[in-house]
């Protein structure tokens, strides 16, 4: 059978860096395949090959057997190829019908006017067969967000797709929104629309594709066929490399490093009370809301308290994020963007930031010992590529995240307070953020872990504080940290 | 790895002042090639002394964009400067003393607009549009309105002299750039700049001391005005309450032209000195070749802006 699409030996480089490597993709007509690989793989820029937002250096692209040439947003439409982004193109406030039509609205008086009525009722029939519940006079921001990607799917079929790239289609629905979209993917690809679904949650591409093509580094590791390849294979197929074990081993010892003492601010921490030892990773655990995050920034010394206080092996620590990090605390924060990276700077100064002094001499920096210092960190945390000169928001999340961590180790930083580690973070990544942690606490390091993945701060904890509403409501040491304590303590009792 | 390889961000900062570079060869060799008196060595030494004060105001300037804020009242704190040390220079303050007190006058004017952003928690374009209202103020209060004559030949001797054919203010200028650059790319205190500029919470949370390093921006451009303000006044051998007008424009010009961006975080040194000479360049060749005034304002606007649509266009989806 003549594939739908079919690309061949892509290449892609962004200045000495190569980031495509002859890469090779194939999907049937109505087929739905999954495109898996860690952030930094490749799947993104792949994506935007097809999607004509960049050009590839060499390959071809077949449509049903014929060369393409897609040098444009505009001819990948033309060709047939729709992208339904994680962060969806869509002006909020006009209606659906106009968000369905944007660009290309139907008229009518000679081209003068635009046609409204056709344009519902094109917008109705197209929506019918995905979900007639949708109103298509109502503006798209008063939709949920499963419906406003049926809306994009409406779209895409509105411009005769044949081929619809999802990326990361899930990553804010609902277990409930996810079945409505396995049933609308069902009806696409009865009509013979081609899926790629490029998506981290192993469970999601077991349950919609049939086939997959597993990118690492760039380069095509192969194609498998689903379910016949486990999880793990696939995860190990991703990663390159046998997982690591889920067990954690406890490094704690007795060394009380950290002494917090009835940390209060406002309603959303009361009276925070907890010790956390030399070599022991304390997972902070509870719903959203909770005050976890708050807790961790108080303690970094981000926000101000309005009571209580904090001890660093038994000396009182000033405010202010400078004097704890002079303390030995290092924040490493959920909002990378936000928080966490310096965007145009490269990683040596994003390594760097915290520990001027130590890379200074005379009032000058000594970028060649900052240079050594921040490379030898990345290679020991992996960092891909290992280029410290790159801007830092050239990488992937976990790379990212990897250089935050990095920060914090070049500044001797004694407690790491992680919130959210593998946020937006892949599988692959996700275990070499596991191991660096459990590294940490080898080395002696104390680790706090606030985290919304129960399964994360079972895996990493030691020991389990729980906040709910504010307060710390439980404690759970080894042996007594499952989800079975966690939840019971997390959800307020009414 | 070696220090050879280059990152793509270096390498786009280092064509970003090559492009600079090449405009203002471009326009010199329009001017050569119309006027014959345009690439002499005196003239390209006078376009030098005319840019000088310009590129002066235009370093701090470029620090402090870099660091995310803006300085409008550039101008009237050189006016401030000017007049305050004038009145030193002309009641019998030795020169070095009075010099030191203007430029401290500016350093002042800095800190208090540094103060007003970082604790106050006001916008640097409030702050500093308040500023350019209330430092020419207390210049005009302080003269009554008339300027102040009679400065020292010692202290004129100063700016109007040369050494090897290159005058002081040049001499002056050209050092104070090194200087900025050092800091800039070199010192802790320009990642500082930058960290600020590129991501202020980021920087906080990885303990850049981020209002520090915004009083020392602010107080950088106070310094700077002032070195602009005595090179003036040196040269007219008068302290006027009014000058300074507009300057805040022009330097903020020559700093875009020469890359930086005003919404922080990037700029170059380098640039700025070219953009600043780019646009001296400009009114002393138009000026050769006889263009009205009018004409001459005509084109520094279309060159400020063709720079930006330049930088836009080659910059790509980087920016």
């Amino acid at each position: 059978m003549t594939p739908r699409l079919s690309l061949t030996g892509i290449d892609k480089s962004y200045g000495s860096t190569q980031v495509l490597h002859g890469v090779s993709f194939a999907v049937q007509p109505g087929e739905v395949h999954g495109l898996l690989g860690e952030n930094g793989a490749g799947k993104s820029t792949l994506l935007n090959v097809l999607s004509g937002v960049i050009r590839a250096d060499a390959g071809v692209i077949e449509i049903d057997g014929k060369p393409v040439s897609i040098a444009s947003p505009r001819e990948a439409t033309a060709a047939g190829i729709a992208m339904i982004h994680q962060e969806l193109q869509q002006v909020p406030e006009l209606s659906v019908a106009q968000n369905i039509f944007l660009g290309g609205a139907l008229r009518r008086m000679g081209g003068l006017l635009v046609d409204r009525a056709a344009q519902e009722a094109e917008a109705q029939r197209l929506l019918a067969p995905l979900d007639p519940g949708i109103d298509v006079t109502a503006p798209v921001r008063t939709l949920r967000v499963a419906q406003r990607q049926i809306v994009e799917m409406a779209k895409a079929l509105r411009a005769n797709a044949r081929i619809i790239a999802m990326d990361e289609p899930t990553s804010s629905l609902t277990p409930n929104e996810f079945e409505r979209l396995v049933q609308v993917v069902a009806k696409l690809t009865a009509q013979g629309v081609s899926i790629i679904y490029v998506s981290h949650k192993m469970d999601e591409v077991f349950r919609l594709c049939r086939q997959a093509t597993i990118l690492r580094d760039g380069r095509r590791v192969g194609q498998v066929p689903i379910p016949e390849t486990g999880v793990r294979q696939v995860i190990e197929l991703m990663v390159g490399r046998e997982l690591a074990k889920a067990s954690h081993h406890g490094f704690a010892t007795d060394k009380a490093v950290l002494t917090v003492q009835g940390l209060s601010r406002g309603r959303a921490v009361q009276d925070a009370s907890f010790t956390l030892h030399a070599g022991e990773v304390l997972g902070i655990a509870g719903l959203v809301g909770a005050g976890r995050t708050e807790l961790l920034r108080l303690i970094a010394g981000v926000d101000r308290a309005d009571a209580g206080r904090i001890l660093i092996e038994g000396q009182p620590v000033a405010a202010g994020p400078r004097a704890r990090i002079r303390a030995g605390l290092g924040l490493v924060p959920e909002e990378r963007k936000r928080d966490g990276i310096i965007r145009h700077r490269p990683i040596t100064t994003n390594i760097g930031l915290p520990a001027m002094r130590r890379f200074s001499r005379l009032g000058l920096i000594r970028k060649g010992m900052l240079r050594n210092r921040s490379e030898d960190l990345m290679r020991e945390v992996g960092l891909r590529p290992l280029d410290v000169s790159r801007a830092i928001g050239s990488f992937s999340g976990g790379n990212q995240q990897k250089a935050i961590i990095g920060r914090w180790l070049a500044a001797d930083t004694r407690i790491f307070l992680f919130d959210e580690p593998t946020r937006g973070i892949d599988v692959g990544a996700k275990a070499e953020i596991y191991d660096l942690i459990e590294r940490l606490a080898r080395e002696g390091r104390a680790v706090i872990v606030v985290s919304s993945e129960l399964t994360e701060v079972i895996r990493v904890s030691d020991r389990v504080l729980v906040m709910r509403e504010g307060r710390i409501s439980a404690t759970l040491g080894p042996g007594e940290i499952n989800e079975a304590t966690i939840a019971r303590a997390a959800i307020p009792a009414s | 790895m070696n220090s050879m390889t280059q990152s793509p961000l270096l390498s786009r900062i280092k064509f970003r002042e090559a492009g600079t570079l090449l405009g203002l060869i471009l326009i010199g060799a329009v001017f050569a090639w119309q006027s014959d008196t345009f690439l002499t060595t005196p003239n390209i030494i006078n376009i030098l002394q005319q840019s000088s004060i310009n590129a002066c105001i235009a370093l701090g300037m470029t620090l402090v964009i870099i660091s995310g804020g803006i300085d409008l009242s550039v101008g009237p704190v050189a006016a401030l400067s000017a007049v305050l040390g004038a009145a030193m220079l002309v009641a019998g303050v030795p020169v070095p003393l009075a010099i030191l007190g203007a430029l401290a006058v500016g350093v002042f004017c800095g800190f208090v607009n540094g103060a007003l952003i970082t604790w106050g928690g006001l916008q640097p374009f409030i702050v500093t549009l308040g500023g350019l209202s209330l430092y020419r103020a207390l210049a005009l209060i302080y003269t009554g309105g008339t300027p102040i004559f009679g400065l020292p030949d010692e202290f004129r001797a100063l700016t109007n002299g040369s050494v090897l054919g290159v005058p002081n203010p040049v001499i002056v200028v050209a050092i104070l750039a090194v200087l900025a650059w050092v800091i800039l790319n070199k010192s802790p205190l320009g990642e500082y700049f930058m960290a600020v500029g590129g991501n202020p919470e980021a920087a906080r949370i990885a303990g850049v001391p981020v209002t520090l390093t915004r009083q020392m921006a602010y107080m950088i451009s106070g310094f700077m005005a002032a070195v602009a303000a005595m090179i003036l006044i040196g040269r007219l051998g008068a302290a006027e309450p009014t000058l300074g007008t507009l300057w805040e424009l022009d330097a903020i010009a020559a700093a875009a032209i020469g890359g930086a961006s005003l919404m922080g975080g990037r700029g170059s040194i380098f640039g700025t000195l070219i953009g600043a000479i780019i646009l001296g360049t400009l009114r002393n060749g138009l000026t050769l070749m006889n263009v009205q005034a009018f004409y001459q304002l005509l084109a520094t606007g279309i060159i400020i802006i063709v720079a930006m649509l330049i930088d836009k266009l080659t910059s790509g989806k980087q920016g």
